[in-house]
């Protein structure tokens, strides 16, 4: 810097969260005789606006050209004082913030040492915010479309109001058929309102909206590039169906020599689909699929004398040779809506899910219930020796769910009104069965649950407190060991029908978005969000958001809202047409460079590359920093043997005299 | 291994027109000594040897070689490098590939396996080298000193060098021609060095290092010969800002030493190379052989041997042990 510097040191009462502690007054007199300081001022709130108009006239008044604010953490503000130290034309990078909240007056309790602590603070900051250098943002184009991972109910929200708004959107569906989970509920609680009734509109309007390009039984290879202007692979499986000869009249499946042969994953396997199939009646698009693990022709080369559908495809649609295809264009922003996994039950062995019939899922239910079913929505279900319609039914809550011995500790949000569901309409369908719930708790927290809670209990459904601890067979009943808590007595009650309210957990294949995204978990599990409350549909990658369950377990209305706060998020840079590029990132000097490449491995943001340069006349290869993706965390400073990669702001000759300021080193 | 092999092949490679030198050991100007070579064409490598005295490690060459700035117009000569190497010298070469201090074409690689080299301090002391013609050779179980056209016999335990007593690769683990067939490997002993400071209290050891430590005179010698100490601009010599100060005390000494440890930690392959060139004897093996052993018990990971592994101080998982955090 070529002007003498001349700071100004702005300490903040914070009402009294700071001024209670430190006295800041004493460090008012302390700050205005370290070296450079031309001005020091204490406010109540630095951060309203008479706090900044106090800063900005002393730059313009006074000349200042370096500024510090000892407040709260630079998470807090540090953007709040940039913007108006930049309304003055000071680069708004010459502003150094000391922490005397939360690093000194929230936990000292001493005012004395509070002060002395605020002291050393303050110094370290002045002697570093001298060194601070000019720093400028970068503008760059946003490519005005968004990809949305998943098609459930979140995605296709998401889908939809990015399209809305004019957006081209990609919506990348894994299965052959949108809709996700919530195609396989029967009814939705508290409204019961037929579920595949309310969702089927938005299935079909997300294939035929002129904005959405789906594609269906594809999935996501490769992303690169940052928020903006990510470049997205995507690999189209092949069906084997001819996509635009397919007129889904379905004579294919009927005529499979394997027809009605293989557990449908939409039924959870109560029911089954031949080799060729369409997942369910109203599945979008309306086009058959050949399972090449099930196809006799695909399997052995051989099905017969020729394979049956292709005899019978009216339309010439069987395409034996199909291969997968692969799509690549640019989005400017991503949606995540990869949903959930249900809780195996397998692994509550003492449940017997795996041993009796008639133990089954909540999943399962919605499909028995289902009209759309395998049973046409009667309640049947084999007892292990015949075919019954039970009359003692009992359902068990938080199986997989606040249960640390498989490693859940959360709840899973949805049960406790599912399970309530279920037992309404088996009472409406079963008036005479005996139903009972076994719960820990019961949490009806949404709009009308609770009404909707107290229905139920009304219809002759019996709550007990307590968690069975067995489940097993005698005759040819099934008996439910547990304790009821209430009233502290043992119980053992005979039932033909148990249901597992099992719980939601992160996807199996998560891990495979995560290296694609760079995403992270929470103790959960399920993908983490930027801030729990402030920036719920974020991440820690810019541009990419998160929608529905794989954020956490969360019901339809929660994960609507959700999805329309992605989609609004995501079109941010969508509608701005540009994406702004932090300057605070780190920079390598490449003529130390050494160009053995740690920094690239360890950066998690991907943002680092090896490039060949020219130096003298040699080809060496040194590390280089994209700007766009790298969000100055420093990861490859320490990384850096040599000491040639280092964030901006942050480099060592601006730290090492804040921390000798401190007294710590010479 | 049979010596007119050896130059046979050494002749043929720096023969080669894609060759620009070969690196090997030659006969050293007087006693016991032994130098590094380098042979531009065949008759460079006439003199080329393979003893128990060839200890140093040459794959540090490879990383030495200054880049002069080129005329305009010139071309860089992109000739490949050929190297003799031992198992702890493959080693070298492997991590100075992981690290892509070297490209793989860039290099010839001559493996020589190592039945074990002599300390060449002990072997001073028992046997003194006479002024012309000490030479060694290995015998079956054993080594033998010819001084003067004599030949002594001498079992094997009696001058084995400690970085050959600890050797767990003693068979080069890359390389492009071997110079003859794989020896087998033997039992390490334990490191009584490692296990002596791991013996004391963190005091002792404090005064231990503080003893050692004392005596660096600050040559650099431990760094430059180390072939993984390859940065053009080490962070130790820079002086803005100054992580070590230049002046020649326990703190700056102790700074220097622990700093260079630091920076070898799942780096170092074990040579010994510092230690041997130290002429402040400070027993340099003990920080590093300690740090590896950590690596390699907490992080089952061990440098140098894989050429496609991820470099240690650039690799995470999310289940690393973190007890050693306080």
């Amino acid at each position: 810097m070529t002007d003498k510097p001349k700071i100004g040191v702005y300490i903040c009462h914070c009402g009294i969260n700071i001024a209670s502690t430190v006295d800041v007054e004493t460090v008012e007199e302390y700050a205005l005789k370290l070296p450079n300081v031309e001005v020091a001022r204490t406010y109540s709130y630095m951060c309203s606006d008479p706090g900044q108009a106090l800063i900005k006239e002393d730059i313009k008044e006074q000349g200042l050209n370096r500024i510090v604010v000892a407040s709260c953490s630079p998470r807090m503000h540090e953007t709040t004082f940039r913007k108006a130290i930049q309304e003055t034309g000071l680069n708004p990078y010459f502003l150094e913030m000391a922490n005397i909240r939360e690093q000194c007056s929230w936990v000292h309790e001493e005012t004395e040492e509070a002060t002395a602590k605020a002291k050393k603070l303050i110094t370290a900051s002045v002697a570093k915010v001298r060194l601070l250098e000019a720093l400028e943002s970068k503008e760059v184009d946003a490519e005005p479309a968004a990809l949305v991972i998943g098609a459930g109910i979140a995605g296709i929200q998401a889908a939809l109001d990015i399209a809305d708004a004019g957006f081209k959107t990609y919506l990348v569906e894994k299965t052959p058929s949108v809709g996700g989970r919530m195609a396989q509920l029967d009814k939705t609680f508290p409204t019961l309102d037929c579920s595949a009734c309310i969702l089927t509109p938005k299935m079909v309007d997300c294939a035929s909206h002129p904005n959405i390009e789906l594609l269906s039984y594809s999935e996501v290879e490769e992303i690169n590039g940052f928020i903006g202007n990510f470049d997205i692979k995507v690999r189209k499986k092949a069906r084997y169906v001819d996509f635009d000869k397919c007129t889904g009249c379905g004579d294919c499946a009927k005529e499979c020599r394997v027809a009605d042969r293989f557990p449908s994953e939409f039924d959870q396997g109560m029911g089954n689909r031949s080799a060729i199939y369409l997942p369910f009646p109203q599945a979008v698009p309306a086009k058959y699929t050949i399972d090449p693990e099930n196809c006799l022709y695909l399997k052995r080369g051989k099905c017969g004398k020729d394979p049956k559908c292709q005899e019978v495809c009216g339309a010439g649609a069987i395409d034996f040779d199909q291969q997968d295809e692969f799509v690549e264009f640019k989005v400017g922003a991503i949606i995540v809506a990869t949903g959930f996994d249900p809780f195996n039950p397998s692994r509550k062995p003492e449940y017997g899910y795996d041993d009796y019939p008639n133990v089954i899922t909540g999943m399962e239910m919605e499909r028995l219930v289902s009209a759309s079913g395998p049973t046409g929505g009667k309640v049947l279900i084999n007892n292990g020796e015949e075919e019954i319609e039970p009359k003692e039914v009992a359902f068990i809550k938080c199986v997989g769910s606040r249960d640390e011995s498989v490693g859940n500790e959360y709840c899973s949000r949805v049960c406790c009104m599912y399970t309530a569901k279920q037992a309404h309409l088996i009472r409406e369908k079963l008036p005479d069965a005996n139903i009972r719930i076994y719960y820990m708790d019961v949490r009806a927290f949404g709009k009308g649950y609770e009404e909707f809670y107290d229905r139920v209990r009304r219809e002759n459904v019996r709550y007990i407190r307590g968690n069975p601890s067995e489940i097993f067979k005698r005759g040819n009943k099934l008996i439910v060991k547990a304790e009821n808590t209430l009233t502290s007595t043992p119980v053992e009650d005979e039932v033909d029908l148990v249901v597992l309210g099992v719980g939601l957990e992160p996807r199996a294949e998560m891990r495979e978005i995560m290296d694609l995204l760079r995403l992270s978990q929470s103790g959960d599990r399920f993908f983490l969000e930027a801030h729990p409350k402030l920036r719920p549909v974020d991440t820690a990658t810019e541009g990419v958001y998160l929608a529905g369950c794989c954020q956490g377990p969360k019901d339809i209305p929660d994960t609507v809202a959700q999805a329309k706060g992605a989609a609004s998020s995501a079109m941010i840079p969508l509608a701005r047409g540009k994406v702004t590029i932090d300057a605070q990132v780190a920079e390598v000097n490449e003529a130390t460079c050494r160009g053995c490449g740690f920094c690239v491995e360890i950066c998690p943001y991907t943002a680092i590359e090896m490039v060949t340069v020219n130096r003298f006349g040699h080809e060496i290869e040194v590390a280089r920093v994209n700007e766009a993706l790298c969000k100055g965390c420093g990861s490859c400073s320490a990384a850096c043997l040599s000491d040639s990669v280092q964030p901006k702001s942050f480099r060592d000759r601006q730290i090492l005299p804040q921390i000798a300021a401190l007294g710590v080193i010479k | 291994m049979e010596l007119e092999k050896l130059r046979e092949t050494a002749a043929e490679i720096a023969a080669r027109d894609d060759v620009k030198y070969l690196i090997g050991w030659k006969k050293g100007s007087y006693g016991y000594r032994v130098a590094p070579a380098f042979a531009e064409d065949a008759e460079g490598a006439s003199d080329f040897i393979f003893s128990p005295l060839c200890t140093a490690n040459l794959a540090t060459y490879l990383t030495l070689v200054e880049k002069l700035p080129l005329p305009r117009g010139q071309e860089p000569d992109k000739r490949k490098v050929a190297l003799m190497v031992k198992g702890c010298d493959s080693r070298a070469v492997t991590q100075l590939l992981v690290e892509k201090g070297i490209h793989r074409e860039e290099v010839i690689i001559i493996g020589c396996p190592c039945p074990g080299m002599v300390d060449p301090d002990l072997l001073n002391k028992k046997y003194p080298e006479t002024e012309e013609t000490a030479e060694l050779k290995w015998d079956n179980d054993g080594f033998v000193i010819v001084r003067d056209g004599e030949e002594t016999k001498v079992p094997r335990e009696e001058l084995l060098d400690e970085k050959c007593q600890l050797c767990r690769y003693p068979n080069p683990v890359v390389s492009d021609i071997m110079l003859d067939d794989p020896v087998k490997a033997w039992e390490p002993v334990e490191d009584e060095g490692v296990k002596e400071i791991e013996e004391k209290a963190v005091e002792g050891r404090w005064d231990y290092w503080q003893q050692e430590f004392s005596n660096c005179i600050r040559c650099y010698s431990c760094r430059n010969v180390c072939p993984l100490c390859y940065c053009q601009d080490c962070i130790l010599d820079r002086q803005n800002p100054d992580w070590v100060y230049r002046s020649v005390n326990f703190s700056e000494n102790t700074a220097f030493n622990i700093a260079r440890a630091f920076h070898l930690a799942g780096r170092c392959i074990e040579c010994g190379e510092c230690e041997r060139v130290c002429p402040a004897n400070i027993p340099l093996g003990k920080i590093n052989r300690k740090l590896a052993r950590e690596v390699r018990d907490k992080y089952g990971f061990e440098p140098g041997l894989d050429p496609d592994a991820e470099p240690f101080q650039a690799s995470y998982k999310p289940d690393d042990p973190e007890d050693f955090i306080l």
